[in-house]
C-alpha cells in the first residue's frame, strides 16, 4: 500500500532517479558473478565477457584436471563432514540454550556465535598454533575441526530460530502424555524443527566449501580445497577452467539459497 | 532449576567443549605464542621477549600497513554504507514474490565464496573486460583503465563482498520501523528529507550499527581480497600476517602483529560504540 | 476553522473496490464519525482527507478550494493514528514540537505552546520522557497534544480508543471530545465502536462497503435508520418481518406477528418491510390484555442492572429485551409483550 501514497507529493519525479539507482546497485552485485558463469561457457582461449562462442570445453577441462578435481572431492567431503557435526551439536546445544535463562542466555548466545564474531584470521592463526602443539598441525583431521569451528555458528543459529518457534507448552504436553523426554524430542520437537536443522546444516556445508583463510592456514601438506586450488590456478595460469570451476562454487550456493527458501523462507532466515 | 533441565545442560557440552578447546584456548595460546623469540629450526623459539611488540611499535613500516589497513577498512565500511542504504530501502518495501526474489538477489553473493567473487572482478576489471569496454563504449574514457593490483580494486572488491552483511540488518530495521511515523511526520509538515532525516534515519540505527561493525571487523581482518587483487606491491596487515606465519615462519612476529590488529579492531569499535551509545538508547524502540 | 465537503471519492486496490463513491459534509466545528465494520471504507477515506492516499476519483475541498492536488506535509491536519505513532527516539515535548521545530518557530514560542498543549491534555510534568516511559492513556493524550499544538484546520482520528483499555477509553473519549469543542476544531473520527460514535459526534456516517449506508445525526442514526445494516451495527435491534403493509398519513398501518399497529417508518415502503424493535421499546405486559405479542421465555441472563431475556414469538421470531433487574420472571414462562410504538420504526426488508 505505501507504493500508492501521495504523502510529499512529486512522486513522479524521484521514482525514476532512485529506480536507477537501485538497478545500478545491483548490477554491481551481480556483475562479477554473472561474468564467471559467462566467462565459462567460451568457446575461446581467453577469460573473456562477453564470451566468444559457446563451449562446454572448459568444464571438460576442468574434470581433466587433477588438482581442481581433487580439490572439489576435498570441498565437498570436509562440508559433508561438516554439516553433519554441526547440526548435531547444533541441536544439542539449542535444546541446552533453552533452559538458561536471563543474563546468563546472553553469554551463552555470544559464546555459541563466538567464531563468527572474531574474524576468521585470528582464528585461523590460533588454531594453527594449537592444532601444531597437539600434533594435529597440516593435518586433514586438523583441517576438518577448523571447518566445523568456523561453521558452527550457522548452524547454531539457524537451529535456535527454528527451535524458538516450538512452544514449550507442545514439550509439556507431550509429557503429560506420557512421553520421555528423548520420546518428546523424536517425535515432538525434531519433526517442527527439521526445516531449521535442515537450514542449518545447508549452511554450514555453503560456509565451509567457501571457507578460504582458514583453509590456508591449516591445509594438510599436498592436500588443498577447492578455493585453495582455485587460488594457485588463478595466480600462475588465467585461464577460463577457473570460471567453470567458479561457476560451480555459485551453482552450489544458488542451489543453497533456492532450498533454503523452500525449507522456512529467506525472509525468515536471513 | 529442576533436574531435567540441569541434565539438559549437559546437551550443550560438546559445543562449549568445541569452542572453548578450538579456539578460547588457541587464542590465548596466540598471545603466549606472540611473547616468544624467535627459533632457529622450530618456527617458534623457547624464552620470551616483549621484542617484537616494540619492533612493530617502533618501525614506520609496520604503522603505515596499518594505517593502509585502517584507512581501507574505515572507507569500505562508508561505502559499503551509502551502497547498502538504498539497497535495503527497497528491498524493505518489497513484499510477497518480489521481496523473496531481492531476498535471492541478496543471499546469492552471501552465500558464493569471496575467492569467487573476487575472481569475478578480475575478469570484469580485465583491460579488455566488460567494464573497460562499457566505458570506452560510452566514451567516457579514451584508453582501459588499469585496474587489477590496485588498491581501488580491493576497495571495491571488499564493498562488494561485505554489502549483504550492511542490507540485510538495516533491511530487518527499516521493516521494524511502522509506516505511520513517516505519515505522522508528514501531517506534521516534514517534507520527504526531512522525514528521512529525522524518523527514519534515526529508527534504522539499530540496524545500521550491527552492519557497520561488521561490515569493518571483518573488512580490516579480511585476507583473500587484498592477497588475490592488490598485488604484490601493496601490504595490508592480514597479509602482511600471512606471510609471516606461511612464508617466512616467523610465528611470534605474525602473533603480535594480530594482536595488535586486533587490538586496534576492538579500539574503533569501543569508539564507534561509545559515540553512539546515545543515538543506539534512544532509537531502541 | 474549516468546513469540508468529500465527493463522489472512489478507491480501488486491484479488484477490491475500497471507496464507491464516498460523500459527506462537515460544518465549520463539527466532530463527524465514519463508523463501521473493518473493510468498509472509513480508515480509506480519512487517509484521503490526510493526504497519504490519492482516491483515483471524487474530490474533497475545504471552504470551496479543492485539496487533492496538496500533498500531506502542507495539507496543515492534525492526525491522531490507531498506534499513536509516536516517535519512540523522541521525547514528549520532542513529539509534541516536531511540527513547530520544522517551522523553525523561535525557542520562547515553541516552550510556550508545547506548555500549552500538554495543559490542554492534562500532561504536565512528562515532557522528557521517552513514549515507552509512559503508559498507553498518556502516549494517547501526547498524540493528540501533537495533533493541535500546530492549531490545525482539520483534525483527523483514526481509532484512537482503540488500544485502549475500557476505563481508560471512556476518559480519554471525553478528552478528546471537551478539547475538539472548546478549539472550535472541525474533525473526522474513525471508529468501529457504535457507543464511541453515538456519544461523540455531531453527524454519523454509517459505511458499508466502501459507500455511506447513511449520514445523519447520531439520534437519527440510531431511532430512524434507514436499513436493516445501520440498525444493527448502531445498537442492540430485533427486527420483525411485516405481513401486511399499507402506507397512511404521517405512516404506515401493518400487520406483525398477528398484531395491527401504526408506525413511523422510512418513506417510500411499498411491499416488504420489517419493523424495527429497540430492547428498550419493549416491555414484559404485567397482565395479558396489555400485552401486543404472546410467547414463552427461552433465555434469562442476570446482568446485574437488568436481566437479558429472550422471547420465542409463536410464529417462530424472537425478541430480545431489558427486563427489570428484580422482575419475577423464569425460562419457559409464557409472557405477554408491549412495545411503546412511538419507538418502533419500519424499514424495507433486504432480500439477503
Amino acid at each position: 500500500m505505501t507504493d500508492q501514497t501521495n504523502t510529499f507529493g512529486n512522486r513522479r519525479v524521484m521514482a525514476p532517479a532512485f529506480g536507477l539507482l537501485i538497478v545500478l546497485l545491483y548490477v554491481f552485485l551481480l556483475a562479477p558473478l554473472v561474468t564467471i558463469v559467462g566467462a565459462s561457457f567460451t568457446g575461446g582461449l581467453l577469460m573473456r565477457f562477453p564470451p566468444e562462442g559457446l563451449s562446454l570445453q572448459w568444464y571438460r577441462e576442468f574434470f581433466a584436471r587433477q588438482d581442481l578435481v581433487d580439490g572439489l572431492l576435498m570441498s565437498l567431503r570436509i562440508g559433508t563432514v561438516t554439516a553433519v557435526v554441526t547440526t548435531a551439536v547444533a541441536i544439542m546445544a539449542g535444546l541446552a540454550g533453552q533452559v538458561i535463562s536471563g543474563r546468563w542466555s546472553g553469554w551463552f548466545q555470544i559464546g555459541m556465535t563466538l567464531p563468527l564474531l572474531v574474524p576468521e584470521l585470528l582464528t585461523a592463526i590460533g588454531l594453527l598454533f594449537f592444532l601444531y602443539k597437539i600434533e594435529l598441525g597440516k593435518s586433514v583431521i586438523g583441517l576438518q575441526i577448523g571447518h566445523i569451528l568456523m561453521s558452527f555458528p550457522y548452524a547454531y543459529v539457524s537451529i535456535v530460530a527454528a527451535l524458538r518457534q516450538v512452544p514449550v507448552s507442545l514439550e509439556e504436553a507431550s509429557a503429560s502424555l506420557g512421553a520421555s523426554g528423548w520420546q518428546t524430542f523424536r517425535l515432538v520437537i525434531l519433526p517442527l524443527v527439521m526445516p531449521g536443522v535442515a537450514m542449518g546444516g545447508i549452511f554450514a556445508f555453503i560456509n565451509s566449501f567457501d571457507l578460504y583463510t582458514v583453509s590456508l592456514l591449516l591445509k594438510p601438506l599436498g592436500g588443498n580445497t577447492l578455493p585453495l586450488a582455485l587460488f594457485d590456478f588463478l595466480t600462475y595460469e588465467f585461464k577460463p577452467t577457473a570460471a567453470a570451476a567458479a561457476t560451480i562454487s555459485i551453482l552450489l550456493s544458488i542451489l543453497g539459497v533456492a532450498l533454503v527458501q523452500r525449507l522456512v523462507g529467506l525472509q525468515r532466515a536471513f | 532449576m529442576t533436574r531435567g533441565a540441569r541434565l539438559r545442560l549437559l546437551l550443550a557440552l560438546p559445543a562449549v567443549a568445541l569452542i572453548f578447546v578450538f579456539m578460547v584456548l588457541p587464542i590465548t595460546n596466540m598471545v603466549e605464542m606472540s611473547f616468544r623469540t624467535l627459533g632457529t629450526t622450530a618456527p617458534f623459539g623457547d624464552s620470551y621477549t616483549t621484542g617484537h611488540y616494540s619492533r612493530i611499535l617502533s618501525d614506520g613500516y609496520y604503522w603505515q600497513v596499518l594505517l593502509r589497513s585502517l584507512v581501507t577498512a574505515l572507507l569500505v565500511t562508508l561505502l559499503c554504507l551509502l551502497v547498502s542504504y538504498p539497497i535495503a530501502w527497497h528491498m524493505s518495501k518489497a513484499h510477497g514474490f518480489k521481496a523473496v526474489m531481492l531476498y535471492a538477489l541478496i543471499a546469492s553473493p552471501l552465500m558464493t565464496g569471496v575467492l569467487v567473487r573476487n575472481f569475478g572482478w578480475m575478469i570484469v576489471t580485465a583491460l579488455n573486460g566488460p567494464l573497460n569496454e562499457t566505458l570506452l563504449g560510452l566514451g567516457i574514457i579514451e584508453r582501459p583503465l588499469r585496474l587489477l593490483f590496485t588498491q581501488g580494486l580491493v576497495v571495491l572488491a571488499l564493498v562488494h563482498v561485505f554489502v549483504p552483511f550492511m542490507v540485510l540488518p538495516i533491511n530487518n530495521a527499516l521493516r521494524n520501523i511502522p509506516p505511520a511515523l513517516v505519515e505522522a511526520s508528514s501531517s506534521m509538515g516534514a517534507n520527504r528529507w526531512q522525514a528521512f532525516r529525522d524518523v527514519i534515519l534515526p529508527l534504522s540505527f539499530p540496524g545500521i550499527y550491527p552492519g557497520v561493525i561488521l561490515v569493518f571487523v571483518l573488512s580490516i581482518a579480511a585476507y583473500v581480497t587484498p592477497a588475490l587483487l592488490g598485488g604484490q606491491m601493496v601490504s595490508y596487515m592480514p597479509t602482511l600476517i600471512v606471510a609471516e606465519l606461511n612464508g617466512t615462519f616467523r610465528w611470534p612476529l605474525g602473533s603480535a602483529l594480530a594482536i595488535v590488529l586486533a587490538v586496534v579492531t576492538l579500539i574503533c569499535v569501543a569508539a564507534f560504540t561509545l559515540l553512539t551509545a546515545k543515538l543506539m538508547e534512544k532509537s531502541r524502540a | 476553522m474549516a468546513a469540508v465537503e468529500v465527493r463522489d471519492l472512489r478507491k480501488r486496490y486491484g479488484s477490491f473496490l475500497a471507496l464507491d463513491g464516498v460523500s459527506l459534509t462537515a460544518q465549520t466545528g463539527q466532530l463527524v464519525t465514519l463508523l463501521g465494520p473493518s473493510g468498509c471504507g472509513k480508515s480509506t477515506t480519512l487517509r484521503c482527507l490526510a493526504g497519504f492516499l490519492d482516491p483515483d476519483g471524487g474530490s474533497i475541498s475545504i471552504d470551496g478550494s479543492d485539496i487533492l492536488g496538496v500533498p500531506a506535509n502542507r495539507r496543515g491536519f492534525g492526525v491522531v493514528f490507531q498506534n499513536y505513532a509516536l516517535f519512540p527516539h523522541m521525547t514528549v515535548a520532542g513529539n509534541i514540537g516536531y511540527g513547530l521545530k520544522l517551522q523553525k518557530r523561535p525557542k520562547t514560542e515553541m516552550a510556550e505552546r508545547i506548555a500549552d498543549a500538554m495543559r490542554l491534555v492534562r500532561l504536565q510534568g512528562l515532557e522528557d520522557r521517552y513514549p515507552r516511559q509512559i503508559s498507553g492513556g498518556q502516549q494517547q493524550r501526547v498524540a493528540l497534544a501533537r495533533a493541535l499544538v500546530l492549531r490545525p484546520r482539520l483534525l483527523l482520528l483514526d481509532e484512537p480508543l482503540a488500544n485502549l483499555d475500557a476505563r481508560l477509553r471512556d476518559e480519554v473519549r471525553w478528552l478528546i471530545r471537551d478539547v475538539q469543542q472548546e478549539s472550535g476544531i472541525t474533525a473526522f473520527y474513525v471508529t468501529h465502536d457504535q457507543s464511541e460514535a453515538m456519544a461523540m459526534s455531531d453527524m454519523v456516517a454509517v459505511m458499508k462497503e466502501g459507500r455511506v449506508a447513511q449520514f445523519a445525526t447520531p439520534r437519527e442514526i440510531y431511532q430512524k435508520p434507514v436499513e436493516r445494516y445501520v440498525a444493527d451495527f448502531t445498537g442492540e435491534a430485533n427486527f420483525l418481518s411485516c405481513t401486511r403493509v399499507a402506507p397512511v398519513a404521517g405512516g404506515y398501518d401493518i400487520e406483525v406477528a398477528g398484531a395491527h399497529l401504526r408506525v413511523a417508518g422510512v418513506p417510500g415502503i411499498r411491499d416488504r418491510a420489517e419493523l424495527l424493535l429497540r430492547p428498550e421499546a419493549l416491555s414484559i405486559a404485567p397482565d395479558t390484555g396489555q400485552a401486543l405479542f404472546q410467547g414463552r421465555v427461552e433465555k434469562l441472563a442476570f446482568l446485574g442492572a437488568s436481566q437479558h431475556c429472550e422471547v420465542r414469538l409463536p410464529d417462530g421470531g424472537a425478541l430480545k429485551l431489558a427486563v427489570q433487574a428484580n422482575r419475577p420472571v423464569g425460562v419457559g414462562d409464557q409472557a405477554g409483550i408491549r412495545i411503546d410504538s412511538e419507538h418502533a420504526w419500519l424499514m424495507p426488508e433486504v432480500r439477503q
